[in-house]
């Protein structure tokens, strides 16, 4: 395995995640994970009031550039892996405002290695959008992010977009779907960049992969086998790459959040640990282990040093890692991967008949899928085919003792303050010659990067680029199953 | 009892689009013979206002962000300016923590499901306690 990863779920403010990640930084941690809040995940500035609640909830507000200063303080970027978890509304303006402020502190952004999740499933169907603009436009700004930073070479070292089965998986499909809608929203991508003039070998070696470790210990190894198995046919038999490193699936592991439950909450311990067990006889490239408290709240901080240190006792103290593998061979296991992998080469075809992924969401098929699915693992679950202690075998109350986790309610004042400080110190004329060459690129279709970092360089902020979006291109209302 | 359908809104106060809950809840409340306006998105102002035109017996707000005491609380305050909150019976499902449930209770709300609650219960609750 290569890096661990821990999901920086800390909030209140940049300053305060910031203080977390140095702590972890100083423990080994590699990577760091910054999961925004619901306003900067859906371009709405703080002073907004329909969202004016949720300032730093869940996630860190990240509404502008001097935000991204205050986040990275003192940690070497060059040294370190950061995964911005932001979705295609939102990765330009925010992407570039990392980018602005690397090259602002002196850094190359050739050198630098990050991860931008700019999932469209995860923003739709893991998540409903909230005043976005319409699918074929997240599509095409997925695609325009991949194509600036890696096609163009930009930023060649960073990974553009992670297709995030893990969060649909939350929702409640199964093992075949999570790997069905990864590799069906993958094609849609990857056919996109062809039709822009890109070879797949120019680019298809930065894109990554998000999956879950989920309950079912075997199903779960044979998934990680079987996508293996899917890529490689994919690359070289449908995209036909002739850089053999683009034959090689990678891709990064979650333990399941959706197993974890809220009573006996440390009983969420010993899950994580099977999980994470899971993933790395899978073969998973890098991991992260959910915190014992994630059904409760944001993670304290012992909860998420005990979850790192989960994985390093698989990772230092067992050895498993000197076998690549090492369920190959297994009667059980390799028939299993078999019947895995052909259900999901079923299912990927069920979603192609349905069209390319954003005509999938725009027509409701995939929000019917989810709908099914979900509902039938609640049915699982009240009917006790599904078992989790504490919650239907052997109930108990929730505990009310374990240490949660509290956001400052001071957030919002904190993040206005910022944002006017911001807004008094940037040529305002200048940025609205800025906002009108991105209204512009909008209408032509053309790609929004170059001009969404000129923007958020001259201090727009992610509300302000995404107002543009909203003002060419219109919002959406999903088509919501129930 | 009134031989009327028991009618539930079902909203989502504030932008975080964390729905599954409330998409699962509705479906049960839907089975279980009820009837449900799904409300989505909405504002404080949205939901006293869908509550009053849609005659509905219960108020469900589903809340993941953490923001559960604010929204909760813009909400009664609402209902209550326009003196109409005893009409509604007011439930919370999301991600609160159990240490929350007696102060939301205090503030006025029925009752709380947070994560692992069957919606069985949800709609055994509703059907026992809706004031009719």
């Amino acid at each position: 395995m290569e890096k661990v990863f821990q999901f920086r779920n800390t909030s209140i403010s940049p300053e305060e995640t910031n203080k977390r990640w140095k702590f972890l930084y100083e423990n080994g941690e590699t990577g760091f994970s910054a999961a925004v809040d619901a306003l900067t995940f859906n371009g709405i500035d703080p002073t907004n009031k329909d969202g004016a609640a949720e300032v730093g909830t869940s996630g860190v507000p990240l509404y502008c550039i001097d935000s991204l200063f205050a986040l990275t303080e003192d940690i070497p970027i060059d040294k370190i892996s950061v995964a911005l978890v932001v979705e295609p509304f939102t990765s330009a303006p925010v992407c570039s405002m990392y980018f602005n402020m690397a090259q602002m502190r002196g850094y190359d952004i050739k050198q630098l290695m990050g991860t931008t999740q700019n999932d469209i499933l995860t923003m739709t169907v893991g998540y409903i959008p909230y005043k976005n603009s319409p699918p074929n436009h997240i599509l095409r700004l997925a695609c325009d992010f991949i194509e600036w930073t890696v096609a163009m070479k930009n930023v060649p070292k960073w990974h553009p977009i992670n297709f995030t089965g893990y969060n649909y998986r939350e929702g409640g499909i199964d093992a075949v779907q999570e790997l069905g809608f990864v590799f069906a929203s993958a094609c849609s991508h990857i056919d996109n960049l062809i039709e822009r003039g890109w070879k797949a070998d120019e680019f298809v070696g930065r894109l990554a992969f998000h999956l879950s470790a989920h309950k079912d210990f075997f199903e779960e190894i044979a998934k990680f086998r079987a996508a293996r198995r899917i890529w490689y046919k994919l690359m070289n038999d449908k995209y036909e790459v002739k850089d053999p490193r683009n034959l090689g699936f990678r891709f990064h592991v979650q333990t399941a959040g959706s197993s974890l439950t809220a009573q006996s909450p440390k009983i969420n311990i010993v899950r994580t640990a099977i999980q994470a067990l899971e993933a790395n006889l899978g073969g998973c490239q890098s991991l992260h282990t959910n915190s014992y408290d994630e059904a409760i709240c944001l993670p304290s901080e012992e909860a998420v040093l005990v979850a790192l240190r989960t994985q390093q006792v698989i990772s230092d103290e067992t050895k498993i890692h000197n076998t690549i593998d090492p369920f190959a061979g297994s009667y059980f296991i390799e028939w299993l991967t078999d019947e895995v992998e052909d259900r999901v080469w079923k299912y990927i075809d069920k979603i192609q008949k349905a069209g390319t992924i954003d005509k999938t969401l725009s027509s409701g098929f995939l929000y019917k899928e989810m709908r099914d699915a979900f509902h039938k693992r609640r049915m699982r679950l009240e009917s006790g085919d599904e078992i989790m202690l504490g919650v239907n075998k052997y109930p108990v109350s929730y505990d009310t003792v374990t240490d949660v986790f509290r956001t400052n309610e001071e957030a919002i004042n904190i993040e206005i303050r910022r944002i006017e400080k911001l807004k008094a110190r940037r040529d305002n004329a200048k940025l609205e010659k800025i906002l009108d060459k991105l209204r512009n690129v909008c209408e032509k279709e053309e790609n929004v990067m170059p001009v969404v970092m000129e923007a958020t360089k001259e201090g727009a902020t992610v509300g302000e680029v995404c107002n543009i979006y909203r003002e060419i291109w219109g919002t959406w209302d999903p088509p919501l199953a129930i | 009892m009134s031989g009327k359908k028991i009618r539930v809104l079902m909203s989502k106060p504030g932008i975080d689009g964390h729905w599954r809950g409330g998409i699962v809840v509705s479906r049960a409340i839907r089975d279980a013979g009820m009837e449900l306006i799904f409300g989505g998105f909405q504002n404080v102002e949205q939901i006293v206002e869908s509550a009053i035109q849609e005659d509905v017996d219960v108020i469900g707000l589903s809340i993941h962000s953490g923001a559960h005491f604010a929204y909760t609380q813009q909400v009664i305050d609402l209902l209550k300016e326009r003196g109409v909150l005893d009409n509604f019976m007011i439930l919370v499902g999301g991600i609160v923590p159990a240490q929350d449930f007696s102060k939301l209770k205090e503030m006025g709300v029925a009752n709380i499901y947070g994560p692992g609650s069957m919606t069985s219960d949800i709609v055994e609750f509703i059907k026992t306690n809706v004031k009719k």
